[in-house]
């Protein structure tokens, strides 16, 4: 949060510089709608707001955001933020064109907001993301007659690095959780394929389907130890070649660096915090390897 | 004895603890109890440890963990049913009555080792132990020995030591995010965790390994509820419905274990973590300052509000799924296959594989089919395995783009790959495919294993006039380059490398060509060496070898070569070699393998080591290789053969019986030879020279002047120690040689798995196989003492094993060349006082019974016959001595042999039933083995009271760490008793009738038992033992039938009888 929009209007983050380009594009894209708004003077001031720590908290709740922005009053002013919830309908026609793609179920099982969601919205005419700011809805409880306020301006502000703690929430601001929305894409799923499996039976390939591999009810195997009660205290492995010799990782792949950035917006007041917060633990992570494998190497001394 | 347990105790809130989990260690040791049941809550353990007396037996083994507290559990184990008597039956039920009895079953608890009854139950037992907190348990368990099993540390730990060096290694690899966990529910704090990273594959497969041998005691444990209550300062027990509500009669399933296992090492990998975390929050906002003080804190409590909290789990779940998924029991696999003929395109085919099995494998299509149901991969259940395949498939587009296209359908099943594309899975993605927990099947030509590397592919066989005995010699050979399978020649090599593509085909297999091939290939055609049996040796005993730099996919060994490659390397059992002329006597099919094993190296001229367990005959073999040599008129030179000195008696008695025709000379005793002439005058035209090993090393410069043909140790555990004086002259003597100088080792223990003592055995036998004492000890001693490095043990016995022949009396095909009970004479000799002392008790004692009236003289004849027994077994029993005095092993040459022999069937885990008619004599040896072992030796005798006997009885029959020895005088220990444990029966001192020996030896062997038991009966040479034994076997039917069961006829015999049987013999 280096500096306000008004002397840098395209700015796309409320990270420092170094972040650009890294920002998941869910994050860009929101920034576009904001530096979208004309009142660039309202949003200046809003971004001071937002940079000074203004915000006491922003909390997803169920489809709509609730914040509070301490103002020039006493107690801090209440926000809220939705978007337009799409209707079950709007929904069946979102769910149906994500399940025309495995590709769009594997992201979103996997983690990963997939970069062409808008193409599965598009189907019911709708969006994910809104399209303008005036979709995006708002309440505050300032005095402001204006919408939006600088309250809700600052709120935007931080919003866009808030959606990389959980980019599903977008979701549920549209109505549906990343659960339910999992469930329902996995029963689609399955609608769809009693669909080709009717097709199939006249097909050549429906040998393929009725595999006995498929099983309609758990069957209760017992445990080997059920069968063979020694079991309860026998083992006869040995150590795994692997961990005969214990040394640190030869590819600096350490579990801090695959996992990257920590997805948790910014502190506007602690603006180097998560850089901080990272490195550290790296450092102590190298002290604490040292240490393991010292008590590794002397293990039956 | 105890043997110590560990079982996790998963956290649990109490008024004093904020839900840490901790190890609870436990131990128990057999004693008679009485069977019990669950009441309102489980019944206590009956054979636990209390928690002072585990205290000080853990100091005592230098094994007690800092930061304990005394704890109780509800275990969950396996357990017997057995029926109370009624008066214990009575007093459960009165015990029961305040709660509500559920059951009437009562019964005991099964421990480790025990027989398993046909029906077993489960029951939850309460278990005092002590609660080891986790960051003192990562440090404890650090500290168990990794490998190999100890008297008094159960299986389950050496798990729990391999589960915690896992957690090191993650912990070093750095393979670990901070997690946030959410609060269980009201009261419970949130936490802050470190949780360790599975997704590598390396990781996921141990976590398998782990999971599938998971010794279930190691998590059957429910942590027991406080049962008393605080009210107004005052400890009050809880009301009944309270403690029942508390500790219900519940067990704990068992389940598999995946979840669990990887459950346990994140505690692990938390408390390792945690306890060396030293937080900095300098200029951190208060929510990372809270997560980061949480993380360095003992319990990792997070002093955040609920939503606070609930915003850095989310956060925190988001960046750890970026790396990794769920535990699940499947994955994702991507299978690439090959082009059809002509074609360009590869196809990569979707599918779900076990995680516990790679093999298991069924297709995408299976899985979409499945739908909601749940998948049965082999015994392997998989719950929504299309969410699994698609979660893998999505975690796949990360690392391999190229998927992406092949998943626009909703419900891919397979997808075509451009060579291009191939090439990059088979070369770099498919490894980084494995890291995210993606399984990757390349064609076998491309895999990446040693087959899809450039080798060799050979053919030899001996030249035509070779006889295949000298590892030098030249091989007829041939060789062609090649690689996946296929064989292909420099030429072909260099046109499909001049195609400057990385996937070629070749005969109709895709290849893999690296970029130093060509160069290795042209510089080995090149060379064009020679090879030699020793490199067909060496390239047949393990897998990979490599010729200058190139792997030996395949070699091919001419009939008569491949006879002796089998040989070597014991893939079939040795030719037999039936008994030489001259020996007296039958070798059992077996002993005849033996004997052609033996003469097989000797043509070779490598040394041998006849490692049989005790009992199979290793004398005898050994005597008839030297009369196979005598006969075959090889052996033209002395043969020197060292032992301890309480076995040469036994050599010599032996070699007069089998072998009368070897010339067999003691070097031995005050009169012996003192120099080199001397001594070679002495063994002129003698074949076997006997020595200890103690004159072998005063005498070392004498005997290194003899030109042996062979050198022979037995007991060859005498020269483990590579240092030790003994062992090293030992060891020189073998190697000095102007002509060839066989060396044969001969052991009953099992040298192969004794690492430590291996380098100075084959340091004597063949000094090249293994190297130098310090490569030795970095290369092989350290890594698998330490850590039971497998993979250096297999290198390490394949070196070894051309040279080491063991056979067990328990294979298969031993036993049914045993007969059930083996009989085995020990022949020992006499100390100098045993010898004085009887010289002396029979010179006093025969002239006092000549001169005594006849009345007197059949009890004084009786009373001379039992001292002599007495000073042939000790002369601190025949002096009446009640005190174990320092020098006591060395005062018995019988005592001496004794304590060799036990230490094997000890070292075995055998049990051993030791009769003898003198009860002094018990008592002596009682306290003399128990000081020399430091463990419990029971002795059974006359005046051991009913309930004591039993007890004995039962602990050893049952008890699975009871006493290996069990002392038992023969008239009270003969009869009625039930020791079919027993495998060893040892007579240490002689009854004249063997009727009544053989009643005795009966304890141990019973009709239909499946084991063999081992008879030795201890004859002090030259004494009126070896007479006894001569009487009883020349008219063994007679004794039998004219003698009875008594002493009685002794006494009648004349004066001039009786100094036959008395005088000492020399010899």
């Amino acid at each position: 949060m280096t500096s306000p929009p008004i002397n840098n209007p395209g700015i796309t983050t409320a990270l420092s510089e170094d972040g650009l380009g890294q920002q998941p594009w869910w994050v860009e894209q929101w920034m576009e709608l904001i530096n979208s708004y004309r009142f660039k003077k309202r949003l200046a001031r809003a971004w001071t707001y937002a940079r000074e720590g203004n915000v006491t908290s922003i909390r997803f709740e169920g489809r709509r955001v609730h914040a509070r922005v301490q103002g020039t009053g006493e107690d801090p002013y209440k926000v809220k933020l939705w978007l337009d919830v799409l209707s079950d309908e709007d929904w069946s026609y979102v769910l149906e064109a994500l399940t025309q793609k495995a590709r769009w179920s594997a992201q979103l099982l996997a983690g990963i907001m997939p970069a062409d969601i808008e193409r599965a919205f598009a189907a019911s005419g709708r969006r994910l993301f809104p399209f303008k700011l005036q979709e995006v809805r708002s309440e505050c409880s300032c005095p402001d007659k204006a919408n939006p306020c600088k309250h809700i301006s600052a709120i935007y502000f931080l919003m866009g690095d808030r959606f990389s703690e959980d980019p599903f929430v977008l979701f549920q601001l549209r109505g549906r959780t990343r659960a339910k929305l999992l469930l329902d894409l996995a029963e689609q799923r399955r609608a769809v394929l009693a669909n080709l499996a009717n097709a199939a039976k006249v097909d050549e390939n429906h040998d393929e389907f009725s595999s006995s591999a498929i099983n309609n009810e758990i069957t209760t195997q017992p445990h080997p130890a059920v069968v063979d009660p020694s079991l309860w205290w026998k083992y006869e492995g040995n150590l795994n070649a692997d961990l005969v010799v214990i040394t640190p990782t030869m590819d600096g792949e350490t579990g801090i660096r695959s996992a990257g950035d920590l997805p948790l917006a910014e502190e506007p007041k602690f603006p180097e915090a998560r850089q901080k917060f990272l490195s550290h633990l790296h450092e102590q992570g190298q002290v604490l390897a040292q240490q393991a494998m010292l008590q590794a190497m002397s293990t039956g001394e | 004895m105890s043997l110590l347990h560990a079982t996790w105790l998963p956290a649990i809130r109490t008024p004093t603890s904020s839900g840490r989990p901790a190890l609870l260690i436990w131990a128990d040791a057999w004693r008679v109890a009485t069977p019990a049941g669950p009441g309102a809550t489980p019944a206590i353990h009956p054979f636990t440890l209390n928690p002072e007396d585990l205290r000080a037996w853990l100091s005592e083994k230098n094994l007690l963990p800092n930061g304990i507290i005394d704890a109780t559990a509800c275990l969950t184990l396996p357990s017997r049913s057995v029926k109370c008597k009624s008066k214990a039956k009575h007093s459960v039920e009165k015990s029961t009555e305040s709660g509500k009895s559920r059951s009437n079953w009562t019964g005991l608890p099964l421990q480790a080792g025990e027989p398993i009854p046909k029906h077993c139950e489960w029951w939850p037992w309460q278990v005092q132990g002590l609660a080891v907190e986790p960051s003192a348990a990562t440090a404890w368990l650090s500290n168990l020995p990794l490998s190999g099993s100890h008297p008094d540390l159960g299986d389950e730990l050496r798990w729990w030591s391999h589960l915690q060096r896992w957690a090191l290694s993650l912990v070093t690899r750095e393979r670990w995010l901070p997690q946030v966990e959410l609060s269980k529910g009201e009261g419970y704090p949130h936490r802050a965790r470190w949780v360790p990273l599975l997704n590598r594959e390396d990781d996921r497969r141990r976590l398998e390994e782990l999971a599938a041998q998971l010794p279930l005691v190691a998590t059957c444990a429910l942590p027991w509820r406080e049962p008393t209550g605080k009210r107004s300062n005052r400890t009050t027990r809880l009301r009944p419905e309270a403690m029942q509500a508390a500790n219900p009669v519940a067990s704990c399933r068992p389940r598999s274990g995946r979840l669990r296992v990887a459950n346990l090492l994140e505690d692990l990998v938390d408390a390792q973590l945690r306890q060396g975390f030293e937080p900095n929050t300098q200029a951190l906002d208060p929510l990372l300052a809270a997560w980061q003080e949480a993380l360095g804190s003992e319990t990792g409590i997070l002093t955040l509000s609920d939503e606070e909290a609930e915003r850095l789990a989310t956060a925190s779940n988001h960046w750890k799924e970026g790396v990794t998924g769920n535990v699940a029991a499947a994955r994702a696999c991507l299978e690439l296959f090959t082009p059809p003929e002509n074609e360009d395109l590869w196809t990569l085919r979707f599918a779900l594989q076990a995680e516990a099995d790679p093999t298991l494998k069924v297709p995408a299509a299976t899985a979409w089919a499945t739908g909601s149901q749940i998948l049965q991969l082999g015994e392997v259940q998989v719950e929504h395995p299309g969410e699994v395949l698609l979660e893998g498939l999505g975690r796949a587009l990360t690392v391999f783009e190229p998927i992406a296209r092949g998943l626009d359908s909703p419900t891919p099943k397979s997808m075509q790959l451009t060579p291009a594309e191939a090439f990059v899975l088979v070369r770099t993605a498919a490894n980084q495919l494995r890291d995210v927990g993606v399984g990757v099947a390349l064609p076998p030509s491309l895999s990446g294993g040693l087959a899809s590397r450039l080798g060799l592919s050979i053919k030899a066989e001996l030249s035509a006039t070779s006889r295949g005995f000298t590892l030098g010699e030249s091989l007829d050979w041939n060789w062609e380059l090649m690689i996946g399978g296929v064989t292909l020649t420099l030429r072909e090599l260099e046109q499909l490398a001049g195609k400057r593509s990385p996937l070629v085909h070749h005969k109709g297999v895709w290849i893999e060509l690296r970029p130093n091939d060509l160069k290795n290939a042209e510089r080995f055609c090149n060379a064009n060496p020679n090879i030699s049996l020793d490199d067909a040796l060496r390239l047949t005993a393990t897998e990979g070898d490599t010729l200058m730099k190139l792997p030996v996919h395949r070699l091919e060994a001419g009939p008569r070569l491949q006879s002796v490659l089998e040989q070597y390397h014991q893939q079939k059992a040795p030719d037999p070699l039936p008994a030489p002329e001259g020996f007296i006597g039958q070798l059992r099919p077996y002993q005849e393998r033996g004997l052609g094993w033996l003469a097989f190296l000797n043509r070779f001229d490598q040394g041998a080591c006849l490692a049989d367990d005790m009992g199979l005959g290793k004398t005898i073999q050994l005597l008839a290789f030297l009369q196979h040599l005598k006969i075959e008129q090889e052996l033209k030179r002395p043969v020197l053969l060292i032992a301890p000195t309480s076995v040469l008696t036994n050599w010599k008695r032996e070699a007069l019986s089998f072998t009368p025709e070897l010339n067999v000379y003691e070097h031995y005793g005050p009169k012996r030879p003192s120099s080199s002439t001397s001594l070679k005058q002495a063994i002129q035209s003698m074949d076997l020279i006997l020595t200890s090993y103690g004159l072998m090393q005063r005498d070392s410069e004498i005997l290194k002047t003899i030109d042996w043909q062979g050198v022979v140790i037995d007991e060859a555990q005498a020269i483990k120690n590579p240092n030790a004086k003994q062992s090293q002259a030992t060891r020189d003597i073998a190697k000095e040689s102007k002509g060839n100088r066989f060396r044969i080792a001969l052991t009953g223990t099992p040298v192969e798995n004794r690492v430590s003592e291996l380098w100075a055995l084959m340091d004597f036998l063949n000094p090249r196989v293994l190297g130098e004492e310090d490569f030795f000890r970095q290369r092989y001693r350290l890594p698998i003492e330490r850590y039971g490095d497998m993979a250096s043990l297999k290198d390490l016995k394949a070196r070894v094993s051309p040279f080491i022949l063991r056979r067990l009396k328990t294979d298969k095909a031993i036993i049914s060349d045993l007969p059930e009970k083996v009989e085995l004479s020990e022949w020992v000799g006499l100390s100098k006082e045993q010898q004085s002392l009887y010289r002396k008790t029979v010179e006093d004692t025969l002239d006092a019974i000549a001169r005594s009236p006849r009345g007197q003289r059949h009890g004084k004849v009786l009373g001379l016959l039992t001292r002599l027994k007495q000073i042939c077994n000790h002369p601190a029993l025949a002096l009446k001595e009640s005190d174990v005095e320092k020098e006591f092993v060395n005062r018995s040459a019988k005592l001496q042999r004794l304590e060799e022999i036990l230490e094997e069937v000890i070292e075995a885990g055998d049990r051993a039933l030791l009769f003898t008619q003198f009860a002094e004599w018990g008592h002596l040896l009682q306290s003399y083995l128990q000081q020399k072992w430091g463990f419990e030796v029971p002795f059974l005798h006359g005046s051991t009271t009913k309930r004591d006997r039993q007890a004995m009885v039962d602990r050893f029959q049952e008890d699975p760490r009871g006493p290996q020895i069990f002392l038992l005088s023969l008239k009270a220990g003969g009869v009625g008793l039930n020791l079919t444990r027993a495998s060893h029966v040892f007579h240490i001192d002689r009854w004249w009738n063997p009727a009544v020996e053989n009643q005795a030896t009966d304890r141990a062997y019973r009709i239909g038992q499946s084991k063999r038991v081992m008879v030795h009966k201890f004859i002090t040479s030259g004494s009126v033992e070896e007479k006894i034994d001569q009487m009883i076997r020349e008219k063994s039917r007679l004794a039998e039938d004219i003698i009875g069961s008594g002493e009685e006829w002794l006494g009648n015999m004349g004066v001039s009888e009786l100094r036959e049987l008395v005088a000492l013999e020399d010899n």
